[in-house]
């Protein structure tokens, strides 16, 4: 291929670039820029918006509230997740498989069916306390839902195929050999996981990590439902200032310092992990 | 709208008016040719340059069965005596859009369906055209019900409903025995939104029912946080039926629109009454600008008519605004209707002002102490 043919299909690429590009601009990017200017201009210009993140005790309970929730998830789930993916990679043949398509199951059903399912197994006249009361293990039904219990399992169930797919395509690369090769070397099966296996799936377990953790912030439906009406978490509560209290200002402010906080830990990790990594780029 | 924590009385209405239709008691051949309007209508609404469709008046409430239903009790009867047709559209008129539509300058709605508070919210910001009362008659509604900006379309309550096996054959009467759990015992269920829900506490902490507004926030919240523990907030009207059903509560404070259907779907083992309850009114708003002007009250002045305001009761139990319909509803439906004078002397009407000043703080508040 010459030089010059090289520079015209490159041309021609640009010129198809620009369709989508278009449309991101006018679609997506005006109206996020929209967003960031009302957070300043509404109901009155300057940072008085802003200032309420440190004044307001409800604002930061709700933060508050979404912070612990979405540490707890993300725990939670990275290590379910990791435990499915490293059983999935090593279960023989079709066993493997079977798991993995489990994962991918809960991944597709409706986020509103599974909060409805955890609503009629868990509820006090549900399943398990129907089945513990019967069986004469408990006498009154525990309160397994409707608190923030219900909604960190209800978001731990939804995530951990977040967690467990990155991780999978991570640990599928680790050389398989190193770790009877650490064993052979006297290494006890701990050590030889927390030394060789675990610091070469690290990778993986930032960037499932970091995905779990974005998708938590923004998690709406699940605390909603599962609850009780009692765990209210920051998109909730910016949906509340767009429709009901109509403070514009304060609800784009929200949603301004939540996107701002998510540049700011990508921007912190890029420190330690390759980003385009981790979305799939390179 | 199971996903909607923000669900209006309007959208429950529809909950509830759908879950009837799956049960074919609202007529299922009008239910479709509604769909086919809903699909036809906001098209041809939104891309037709507003000030074209003078022979049209566009009410919108929030879609569904409610199209239907309003067609059927207050577009058909008008339509019948006029040149300019009303015709219901579904777009769930939120404050929000709104404030959107009439900002943009592309007002495309006559009246929609809302409630008083919004009125004021609105009506204060310049959003909405005031009342026309030389067309609408006054003395059809109670004096409260005649906003400057809103006028009153139908009556819902904020009541108490309980499990009548719950509590060994004594019945809770009063707010006051709402938030005894001692000797009423079982969880409760709340809505999660202000409307009604502080008045419950303050009457049960004993502050007289002419007293109540301006609600003491501080008092009505503590005394929430005092059965919080044993409280589930329902955001939806079907969730707040839905906890009755699964037997997780004995008592709430719910629409009296759903304490009629859960009292019918369980044969009366849950009841309600209208002892203390909160009577709330929905109304009619006209957005600034609206493209068919003054002439969207005549469409109004058609709706007080008694008539379509029963047969509205009747399919979604929103009851009728005019007194002089509580007389038209059949004898058996008399004890469920929120605006007859028995069961409305036995309410407190909410006050739209207090409302209109401190919903948006209060509400915040009450997430906060709820959460």
């Amino acid at each position: 291929m010459t030089a010059d043919m090289d520079a015209r299909t490159r041309r021609v690429y640009l010129v198809l670039l620009l369709a989508p590009l278009f449309l991101l601009a006018f679609l997506y990017l005006y109206p996020l820029s929209r967003v960031l200017w009302l957070s300043v201009t509404v109901p009155t210009p300057g940072f008085g918006n802003f200032e309420r993140l440190f004044t307001s005790s409800g604002i930061q309970n709700v933060i508050w509230t979404t912070l612990r929730i979405c540490v707890f998830t993300t725990a939670l789930a990275l290590l379910i997740g990791y435990a499915v993916a490293y059983a999935a990679l090593h279960l023989r043949g079709w066993r493997g498989e079977l798991l993995l398509f489990f994962v991918l199951l809960s991944f597709w059903l409706s986020v509103l069916i599974r909060a409805f399912a955890w609503l009629t197994l868990l509820q006090s006249r549900g399943l398990i306390n129907t089945w513990l009361m019967n069986v004469g293990i408990i006498d009154a039904p525990l309160t397994l839902i409707r608190n923030e219990f219900g909604v960190v399992l209800g978001m731990v169930h939804y995530m951990i195929p977040y967690a467990a797919l990155p991780l999978y395509a991570n640990m599928k690369g680790i050389d398989t050999r190193l770790v009877p090769a650490a064993r052979g070397l006297g290494a006890s099966p701990v050590q030889a996981f927390l030394k060789v296996y675990l610091p070469m799936s690290l990778p993986g377990l930032i960037s499932a990590g970091i995905l779990t953790f974005i998708f938590s912030l923004g998690f709406y439906v699940t605390p909603a439902l599962l609850g009780g009406g009692k765990t209210i978490m920051i998109s909730e509560y910016i949906a509340v200032q767009i429709n009901e209290t109509l403070n514009w200002g304060l609800g784009s402010m929200l949603a301004t310092s939540l996107l701002l906080a998510i540049f700011a830990l990508l921007a912190v990790l890029s420190f330690f992990v390759d980003l385009r990594k981790v979305f799939g780029v390179k | 709208m199971a996903d909607n924590v923000t669900q209006t009385f309007q959208e429950d209405c529809l909950d509830i008016l759908r879950q009837q239709t799956e049960g074919r008691t609202v007529n299922r051949r009008a239910f479709l040719s509604t769909l086919a309007v809903l699909g036809v209508s906001p098209a041809l609404f939104r891309f037709t340059p507003a000030h074209a469709q003078a022979k049209e008046l566009v009410i919108v409430n929030w879609g569904g069965d409610a199209v239907t239903a309003m067609n059927a009790a207050w577009a058909e009867p008008f339509n019948k005596g006029s040149a300019v047709k009303a015709l219901i559209d579904g777009g769930g008129p939120s404050s929000a859009k709104i404030k959107a539509m009439v900002e943009s300058g592309k007002v495309t709605w006559d009246a929609v369906d809302r409630n008083l508070i919004a009125a004021l919210e609105l009506g204060r910001q310049n959003l909405i055209e005031k009342i026309d009362y030389s067309i609408v008659d006054k003395s059809k509604v109670r004096p409260e019900h005649a906003g400057e900006w809103g006028l009153g379309s139908y009556i819902y309550s904020n009541v108490l409903a309980y499990e009548k096996g719950a509590f060994g054959g004594r019945t809770p009467k009063t707010w006051a025995d709402f938030y005894n759990l001692k000797d009423f015992p079982g969880k409760r269920t709340m809505r999660k939104h202000i409307d009604g829900q502080l008045e419950t506490a303050l009457l049960a902490d004993g502050v007289a029912p002419d007293k109540l507004y301006p609600l003491d926030v501080k008092r009505a919240l503590d005394k929430i946080k005092s059965i919080k523990k044993d409280v589930i907030f329902w955001a939806t009207g079907a969730e707040s039926q839905q906890v009755f059903r699964d037997k997780e509560v004995t008592m709430g404070s719910v629409f009296n629109t759903r304490a009629i259907v859960a009292k019918r779907e369980s044969k009366g083992a849950v009841d309600f009454h209208y002892n203390q309850a909160s009577a709330w009114v929905g109304a009619w708003l006209v957005p600034k600008g609206n493209p068919a002007g003054k002439e969207v009250f005549k469409f109004m002045a058609s709706a007080q008519d008694p008539a379509g305001q029963v047969e509205l009761f009747k399919v979604m139990g929103n009851g009728p605004v005019n007194p002089a319909a509580a007389a038209m509803v059949p004898a058996d439906l008399r004890p469920l209707d929120p605006g007859s004078p028995e069961n409305y002397a036995l309410q407190i009407p909410a006050d739209p002002e207090w409302y209109a000043a401190n919903s948006a703080t209060v509400l915040n508040q009450y997430l906060e102490a709820i959460s």
